[in-house]
């Protein structure tokens, strides 16, 4: 029995405040990362890939000790004062990390006090750096959805119009994921493809409740998703219009598949959708391969099979790789060493949140 | 609305005194733009040798991150460089360590699983502590002596609390106190030095091995070059200690103490003349001369050749780099080359450089990283045939640069020589 929270080979993967940015990242808004210093640098250096391509207003609070242990909320609404003063920023978002979680900062008053002084809408988001980057991102949806959608918009649906929650870089196996899922959707016959957060505006939030359906192509856009169906009545379905090319960029032809225990591990969306993939190829050969998903992220229920599992420890993963009986995983590559002496065939699926690393090595990094 | 990036000349930055300096280059006042140069100066683990990667100079040892999983995130980076691919390990806090501090029951434990797991029994375990436990206000050396029992090894705490990096012993202070902090008391060797301050060793070429020869050193060491833990352990007979970097002055202080070796400070600098007088004041004051005279020839002529090539070039210069960048743009504007920009944080000790700096080149433009303002920008505000520093080619992307941020160190009249043979390149 291993030590709770030991990792001894898997290193750990994009936190919640990097899922968060990801999604405010192309908004235009003024960002700002509640803390020292060290969190700002591992979005700014390390979890966002667009970071040398594209300038966002990211920001670190800059807190010191005695901000923290004094709770000095009142600086940290005046350097955001002195800031929006300067920047022509359409919001501001406050993303937390563990010192504020450590304090116990009350997010409700921060933003409160910054949209009385900078006049700014503020959204916060209470990531704490403990949980991984899905979190962020389905909490930080979710709260642009409430803000940035109008409550009374009217049920003046735009034709063929489609949302696509969930794209960020941490889920995508290349800068362009954004572009060619709206080529992909336009191709098939959507006259209007929104993918938020990535190659579009704080604008399109606006009109979240007058499209036609959404696409959630992440579990952390889910919530989001449900919320816009319950609100605004917008349908809703699970998919990864990329799951195509994908499929095509494993090194796996249909006869390998039959009759084989295959373990995916990824997140959910993708994960599913690669084995409805896999699975179709095979269906008329009466050779199906068993194929289960396993997810070190959200494991929605409404879209899980049985034995379907989420990974919780590094022993878990240990554990459910040396004892599944399974002829062949598909995982970030990174998982590979910490699959040990599994002596079935690994395929490496990239998944940036895990490794940092694209599949088209499009990743670009200051730090090299 | 302004959307100028906020700027001061050297002239208004000098005139205003080490005493004043305006609020805008003040850290605490601001929030902080993520700049590159941000990102290596703000945050302690980031690039380069942060805290992390410093923490593992000692020779076979490895690193346990006890943290949330943030901070251990960018360690990815870190482990893919040769040498530390299997060095890190990681505690990682739940929601409920970060309010409780569980996580310290569960520290010794998981120091002996890692010293378990692995093949090769380390020489230290150093823990990696971060802001959540800075503000637990952890008692790390109790924390571990646990460690050190349960697992029979050595366990060193290294504090890479980013919240305390304006404080009187920032991370990469004690980072360097930490590395030492295993030397213990050995019979002394006069012919023996340690040179400390960097995580790296000094360029082969560097002169001042060959000044110490001169001097009747022997055996010189750098925590860097030492092959094995036993290697390391030699360092304890060092006759004096050299330091090279103010940040390990605390460092210093501690193996005095304890080990009773006395140490004396040399800094890094490009103005050749200045080198001449350290280390002609260093020679005296370990009653030795030096033969400097070949050396400085070298840089001096690389100076000149340089000059003579490209003539009075503008050069901007920014801070994330192996100079003091007001000292290195001294030098530059005394070599006769124009600094139309410096990219760089302003401490109370640049002032010895700034107010040299105001004389002879007072309309100088100081920019500072931290600025949100930094986001405006814009590289064609300034003529710049060449920057130097990797913060500075951010700003002029498409302006020959040279990094100078190489982990060999450069130092004395060699690291004048080789940067002009690196501008030189550049502009090749």
């Amino acid at each position: 029995m291993s030590v709770k929270g030991l990792h001894k080979i898997i290193y750990p993967f994009a936190p919640d405040q990097s899922g968060a940015a990801a999604v405010l990242y192309e908004l235009g808004g003024m960002i700002i990362i509640c803390d020292a210093g060290g969190c700002a640098g591992n979005v700014c250096g390390f979890d966002e890939p667009r970071w040398l391509s594209t300038k966002s207003a990211v920001f670190s609070a800059g807190l010191r000790d005695m901000d923290a242990i004094l709770g000095r909320d009142d600086l940290l609404i005046e350097k955001i004062k002195k800031a929006s003063a300067k920047i022509d920023a359409k919001f501001v978002a406050v993303i937390g990390t563990p010192v504020p979680a450590t304090i116990a900062t009350d997010y409700k008053a921060l933003k409160r006090m910054a949209e009385k002084r900078t006049g700014l809408p503020v959204i916060t988001i209470d990531s704490n750096g403990v949980l991984w980057y899905d979190s962020g991102i389905e909490k930080t949806y979710l709260e642009c959805f409430r803000k940035f959608t109008p409550e009374d918009t009217e049920k003046n649906i735009i034709p063929d119009s489609v949302g696509v929650i969930g794209v960020t870089p941490l889920d995508s196996e290349s800068l362009s994921a954004g572009k060619r899922i709206t080529e992909t959707l336009t191709a098939g016959g959507s006259k209007r493809v929104i993918c938020y957060g990535v190659g579009g505006s704080l604008e399109d939030f606006a009109d979240a409740g007058r499209t036609e359906k959404n696409i959630v192509v992440a579990a952390s856009g889910l919530k989001a998703a449900r919320y816009l169906k319950e609100r605004y009545g917008t349908p809703y379905e699970c998919s990864d219009p990329l799951i195509g090319e994908v499929r095509a960029g494993l090194p796996l032809s249909t006869e390998d598949l039959y009759g084989k225990k295959i373990l995916i591990i990824h997140q959910q969306v993708r994960a599913n959708a690669l084995r409805d993939t896999l699975r179709k190829e095979t269906d008329d050969t009466g050779n199906a391969p068993d194929i289960t998903v396993a997810t070190w992220f959200i494991m929605d229920d409404e879209i899980a099979e049985e034995g379907d599992f989420r990974i919780r420890e590094e022993s878990d993963f240990f554990d459910h790789v040396s004892d599944g009986g399974w002829d062949i995983i598909i995982a970030d590559g990174s998982f590979r060493k910490a699959a040990g002496d599994f002596g079935g065939r690994f395929i490496d699926l990239p998944h940036f949140a895990v490794s940092g690393h694209f599949a088209d090595e499009e990743s670009v990094r200051f730090y090299t | 609305m302004i959307t100028e990036p906020y700027s001061i000349t050297i002239k208004e930055l000098n005139e205003a005194g080490a005493d004043n300096i305006p609020p805008e280059l003040v850290p605490a006042t601001q929030l902080i733009y993520s700049s590159p140069a941000t990102l290596a100066f703000n945050s302690p683990g980031a690039t380069g040798f942060g805290v992390k990667r410093a923490g593992l100079a000692v020779p076979g040892s490895v690193m346990l991150l006890v943290a949330p999983g943030c901070c251990g995130r960018n360690t990815k980076l870190l482990s893919e460089i040769p040498g530390y691919e299997d060095r890190f390990f990681f505690l990682l806090m739940d929601e409920s360590d970060i309010v409780n501090g569980d996580h310290l029951a569960r520290v010794p434990e998981a120091v002996k699983e890692v010293v378990e797991y692995l093949d090769e029994k380390p020489s230290a375990v150093m823990i990696c502590a971060t802001c959540v436990d800075a503000l637990l206000g952890t008692d790390w050396d109790r924390v571990c002596r646990k460690a050190e029992t349960l697992s029979g090894v050595p366990v060193r705490p290294c504090y890479m609390y980013a919240l305390t990096r304006e404080g009187r012993k920032p991370p990469m202070v004690l980072v360097r106190k930490a590395i030492y902090s295993l030397l213990e008391p050995a019979k002394r060797d006069p012919r023996t030095v340690n040179i400390m301050g960097y995580f790296s060793s000094l360029t082969d070429d560097c002169e001042l091995y060959d000044l110490l020869m001169q001097a009747g050193v022997r055996k010189i060491n750098e925590i860097s070059r030492c092959r094995d833990f036993e290697d390391y352990r030699g360092m304890s007979r060092a006759n004096f200690n050299i330091i090279l970097n103010h940040e390990a002055r605390t460092a210093a202080d501690d193996i005095a103490g304890r080990l009773g070796i006395p140490y004396l400070e040399l800094t890094r600098l490009y103005q050749i003349d200045k080198i001449a007088n350290q280390y002609s004041a260093f020679a005296g004051s370990i009653g030795a001369e030096f033969d400097d005279s070949e050396y400085r020839k070298h840089a001096e002529k690389a100076v000149a050749d340089f000059r003579e090539k490209y003539g009075s070039i503008s050069i901007a210069v920014g801070e994330m780099l192996n100079a003091n960048a007001f000292e290195l743009a001294l030098s530059l504007v005394k070599y006769g080359f124009r600094v139309p920009e410096i990219y760089s944080n302003v401490s109370r000790e640049d002032y010895v450089y700034i107010r040299h700096l105001a004389e002879i080149s007072p309309e100088t433009r100081l920019f500072t990283n931290l600025s949100p303002t930094m986001l405006f920008y814009d590289c064609s505000r300034a003529e710049a045939d060449l920057t130097l520093g990797k913060d500075a080619e951010y700003y002029h992307p498409d302006c020959p640069n040279v990094p100078w941020n190489e982990e060999k160190q450069p130092f004395g009249y060699s690291g004048v020589t080789r940067l002009f043979e690196k501008m030189t390149e550049a502009l090749a």
